[in-house]
């Protein structure tokens, strides 16, 4: 029988799978093959032997963007974990919430400056981003609220 | 905070140890140590009439105002 348990779980094994295939994606980036998928994916497919001139910077910006995005995933695993062990309205979730928000802020940042001097469609991203991390940032503040009244509720004696 | 709990000054008049008055009013002795140490940010009716009953006092007994400077 599916429960609130079992997809807490779910959604923690989901997060583990996310970070470990962006960790892989970073790893696999960095070889030859890789960086030349990522280049050619935004038109600037690497010649035989010489290397774009366009691609450090594409490289920088893939890897700053994985910088933001495993600290979000990693801050979601730590609030899930907390979920589990059914720590809900503590301030440490408080925490990893509003670090969620700034980590999708800091992507919207960088998907726009990637759309600026790449490609146009990584706008939609970049947007996308910003709108998830205005979501979280009120979110974030539910939850905060909520851990005021529980603190209230546990000292009222 | 400008309520004041003198539990400890009635406990000590009273001669009445934490874990007794804890035993007695129903609470548990973690919850008597935060009424205490005026860490509380709330006291129920019920708590405060059983506080009342096991000192044999008055709610002023226990609440102190103290004006805020």
């Amino acid at each position: 029988m599916w429960n609130s348990m079992k997809s807490v779980q779910l959604s923690f094994v989901c997060t583990r799978i996310v970070i470990a295939l962006t960790v892989l994606s970073a790893v696999w980036t960095a070889t030859p093959l890789g960086r030349h998928r990522l280049t050619a994916s935004l038109g600037y497919a690497e010649r035989a032997g010489a290397e774009n001139a366009q691609t450090p910077l594409i490289m920088g910006l893939y890897y700053a963007c994985c910088i933001p995005a495993l600290v979000a995933l990693l801050c979601l695993d730590r609030l899930l974990g907390n979920i589990k062990k059914e720590r809900v309205f503590v301030e440490e979730n408080v925490k990893a919430l509003r670090t969620i928000s700034w980590c999708c802020f800091a992507e919207a940042l960088l998907f726009a400056a990637a759309a600026l001097y790449y490609a146009h469609i990584l706008l939609v991203p970049a947007i996308a981003m910003a709108f998830f991390g205005l979501i979280l940032r009120v979110v974030k503040n539910v939850i905060d609220a909520a851990v005021s009244l529980k603190t209230e509720n546990d000292f009222t004696i | 905070m400008s309520i004041r709990i003198n539990l400890d000054v009635v406990m000590a008049h009273k001669k009445i140890s934490a874990g007794e008055l804890a035993e007695k009013i129903g609470i548990t002795p973690a919850n008597l140590s935060v009424l205490k140490n005026n860490k509380a940010k709330a006291i129920r009716f019920s708590t405060l009439e059983e506080l009342c009953r096991a000192l044999e006092c008055q709610p002023g007994d226990i609440l102190e105002y103290e004006t805020e400077e």
